[in-house]
């Protein structure tokens, strides 16, 4: 058979960067085989940056770069990704904004003054008004969605303070309070050159990508933008919210983990992999392949400046008491029983798939160049991470094992009827 | 179209048992990714057995050959391949994504689920017990509720069942109803293996051949999909958002018509500049969440259309959603068009990159139309359709009454309960 590793060696790639005068860092990938390209902005700012009273304004603030500019109307920006034939989108997480795009090559000059238009937003008030109702029947959508509800119950209590902890959507209440002006001094302290990455994935030309960028983003005033970064003092210990509406029980799960420039993040994705992956893992085996929970499995998220394992369970309230006791002792055990040496390469070879099948579209690539090159502040391709993966030693994951994360893990539980055994959350 | 160096060749072959073979080489990719569609689910589920499809395909894959569950799991996992899969209406499938180097080694750990699976009685309690708690976590899960509800009055016969199957259905299945069920329902005849990814055809048919050329038997042919009359119900739940959903037919995937229904479809809700966006959502905030959808079963195309909002803002919502499908009648603009070709086309390609992707519609396409189309063939029909054909199209052809299911705390004035 054709080995064909050989014929994506790492040749066929190369990275490219540029910093505008502005302070705007201008990233790519480029990649021979590629027959579209995907393009977007980084914008390192998101929940954990937002003061309690405009709690929501990071997720808000993406949906309004939408709703025009001084050039264009809401409906001409829709348009325009239309006409591009476009797949786009945005997200904005607890560390990040981003917008993106994918296109055909010779239309990505169109889809960079398109972005790059946006983030330069008009934040007009009847806008304003009818996008909050959007984000208010956004937030009942997730009311009725208890396994995401459940992560912004437990991931405020977890996170004790820390900014980590803040929701993404906001609440009702912040957000019906949330008035335009603070939104526009929201930006004002957040949208600098500098805190932007744009980073292009796939088949493009580098000098017209950049002369491009410097012609558009040319006004941009600079100046700085901090980010609080402040040691993290988890809880741990098990609580709950009662919600009788719930036929079943779902938890999230939390316990100390590596911050997203720590070497040892790889190890720590290795191991969340042996024990939580959804197929294969010692929590599949305990619990999801015995049909005692319809789900259960354990990630980790290295984050800016510190990180966590996070899971999630959803079970029969019945079964509640017994499950949640099978996976907190799967985990307290592993500390105990560490992965052995084939465990822990299926997991790493498992990781190196799922990273390889990531990369195949410019698309999937550009969302992990963008938010690796923004927290790092360098370049890795996707067989340094592999690499990295795969040098990943089971002696790495003992040693991450020996400091006892899982003996500080944190439940909540949301779901019918009385809470189960609750222990009181401490730090 | 240069997406494929190759030249966009598609490989298309019958094996002497009956498994038809579908492969698209990508060869500047590392990865290789599979689907074997196997054409059972719970359309096809035994009367009183319901679910069976769903626990079957779970047992299949708990031990095959000489490997027990977790040595088959570990030996798949071993070779890092990323597993996939689920069971349908119409299909049950298991997917493998992996390095391309490994396909002789995954291959048969693929085969033996459906060749020689164990089948074993103690894993059969906890593959049931699995999808019962499947079943009950939908509970939880309104929009999944609303959809199956909207199926289940939409579509008569077998089609309208929920993969997740029932309660007294799941209870009354045993190993040897189930068993008996695998030798009707799973062979080779009318199953699709379809491969996509960084590997040549010939050392890909000699590894399907070692792999699969020992497996034998029968599955049913699919039942054709039939209608209900046109309906409207509520569905009562405890939920901030009434959930809605309507269900109209369109033309069958094989149907000459589909491209310009498709192309009109894109103007309704191909994306966030269409009408249903910009109606519901950037003109009015009704909704988050609004769209139009075409689906197919084998020989058989349907519409569905949901929007999710808060009870208060419910009646308007339908309203609006009914009148832009009735307005989508009176034909669409030339520059909609445009928008809505060029947006199809993109879509086309870029999805073409991905190789579980590729091997997916590989698969779709055999099972739906009976053959499987090049990207310069959908590319050249979809460029066919003008303004005036399009629109002397829907001009023809009406869309007919949709069956409308909502779910939410207090029925829609046009709903009754």
């Amino acid at each position: 058979m054709s080995r064909a590793g050989d014929v994506a060696a790492p040749a066929a790639l190369r990275f490219d960067r540029a910093v505008l005068a502005n302070g705007l860092t201008v990233i790519g990938e480029f990649n021979r085989y590629a027959v579209s390209v995907a393009g977007g902005y980084f914008v390192r700012t998101g929940a954990r940056d937002e003061a309690d009273e405009v709690a929501g304004v990071s997720h808000f603030l993406e949906h309004m770069l939408f709703k025009g500019t001084d050039r264009r109307t809401a409906a001409d920006i829709n348009r325009s990704f239309d006409e591009l034939g476009a797949q786009y989108n945005a997200f904005t997480s607890e560390e990040r904004t981003v917008y993106y795009g994918a296109v055909l090559p010779e239309r990505l000059p169109a889809l960079l003054d398109l972005l790059s238009d946006m983030m330069r937003p008009a934040l007009r008030q009847e806008d304003f008004d009818v996008e909050k109702n959007v984000i208010l029947e956004e937030i009942a959508m997730y009311e009725d969605r208890p396994n995401f509800r459940v992560f912004e119950l437990a991931g405020r209590r977890f996170w004790n303070g820390h900014p980590l902890g803040n929701s993404v959507l906001g609440g009702a209440d912040s957000i019906r309070a949330l008035k335009r002006e603070q939104m526009l001094a929201y930006f004002e302290r957040r949208y600098a050159p500098s805190n932007l990455t744009l980073a292009v994935a796939g088949n493009y030309d580098w000098d017209e990508v950049v002369a491009t960028a410097e012609g558009l983003t040319r006004g941009w005033q600079a100046f700085d933008v901090e980010r609080e970064l402040p040691l993290p003092q988890p809880a741990h210990g098990q609580t709950a919210t009662q919600d009788d509406a719930l036929k079943r029980v779902h938890v999230a799960a939390y316990a100390p983990g590596l911050a997203a420039a720590d070497e040892r993040r790889y190890p720590a994705a290795i191991l969340a992999n042996v024990l939580g992956d959804d197929s294969g893992s010692r929590l599949f085996w305990a619990l999801v392949d015995r049909g005692l929970a319809d789900s259960a499995g354990l990630g980790h998220e290295a984050s800016d400046g510190t990180g966590a394992f996070v899971g999630y369970l959803s079970c029969a309230p019945e079964r509640a008491p017994e499950v949640l006791e099978v996976y907190r002792r799967v985990l307290v055990e592993a500390q105990d029983a560490p992965p052995d040496a084939q465990e822990w390469e299926r997991a790493q070879r498992k990781l190196a798939t799922s990273l390889t099948l990531r990369a195949e579209t410019p698309l999937g690539r550009l969302v992990s160049l963008g938010a690796s090159y923004q927290t790092l502040g360098r370049y890795q391709s996707v067989q340094d991470v592999v690499s990295a993966v795969m040098g990943s030693t089971v002696a790495d994951g003992h040693a991450l094992l020996a400091e006892r994360p899982f003996d500080r893990l944190y439940l909540h539980t949301l779901g019918p009827g009385a809470a189960p055994e609750e222990r009181s959350p401490s730090s | 179209m240069a997406l494929n160096p190759d030249g966009g060749r598609i490989f298309d072959h019958r094996l002497d048992n009956g498994l038809r073979v579908l492969f698209e080489p990508m060869p500047w990719l590392p990865t290789l990714s599979t689907t074997l569609m196997l054409p059972f689910g719970s359309a096809t589920d035994p009367t009183g057995l319901e679910g069976s499809a769903t626990v079957l395909h779970d047992w299949i894959q708990r031990g095959a050959g000489a490997l027990d569950s977790r040595a088959h799991s570990d030996a798949l996992e071993a070779l890092g391949v990323r597993r996939g899969g689920s069971a349908g209406r119409e299909t049950a499938s298991l997917g493998a994504s992996f390095l391309a180097d490994e396909l002789d080694q995954v291959l048969p750990l693929v085969s033996s689920m459906v060749s020689e699976p164990r089948l074993d009685e103690a894993e059969f309690a906890p593959a049931r017990e699995l999808a019962e708690e499947e079943l009950r976590s939908l509970a939880d899960a309104p929009t999944q509720r609303l959809f199956d509800a909207l199926l289940a009055h939409f579509l008569d016969g077998g089609a309208g069942r929920s993969p997740y199957g029932t309660e007294p259905g799941l209870a009354a299945l045993t190993p040897e109803a189930l068993r008996a069920d695998a030798v009707r329902r799973i062979g080779p005849r009318g199953a699709i293996l379809a491969l996509a990814g960084g590997a040549d055809w010939d050392a890909v048919l000699a590894a399907v051949e070692r792999a699969f050329a020992g497996w034998s038997g029968d599955s049913l042919p699919l039942p054709e999909a039939r209608l209900r009359p046109a309906d409207r119900h509520h569905v009562m739940a405890d939920s901030a958002q009434t959930q809605i959903g309507l269900a109209f037919p369109a033309p069958a995937p094989a149907d000459p018509d589909v491209y310009a229904y498709d192309l009109a479809l894109h103007v309704l809700s191909g994306s966030m500049g269409a009408r249903l966006f910009t109606e519901v959502r950037e003109k009015r905030g009704l909704v988050y969440s609004v769209g139009a959808y075409y689906r197919a079963l084998h020989g058989f195309g349907y519409t569905l259309g949901y929007a999710g909002t808060t009870p208060e803002r419910a009646d308007e919502t339908l309203q609006v959603l009914l009148a832009e499908i009735r307005r989508l009648s009176e034909g669409v603009e030339a520059d909609e068009l445009e928008r809505a070709r060029v947006g199809t086309l993109s879509a086309v390609v870029m999805q073409g990159e991905s190789s579980s992707a590729r091997a997916g519609r590989l698969a779709s396409d055999a099972l739906l139309r009976g053959r499987v189309r090049t990207l310069a063939e959908i590319r050249s029909a979809v460029e066919k359709v003008d303004v005036h054909t399009l629109n002397d199209y829907l001009a023809a052809h009406p869309f007919p009454d949709p069956t409308v299911v909502t779910l939410g705390p207090k029925p829609l004035v046009e709903v009754a309960a």
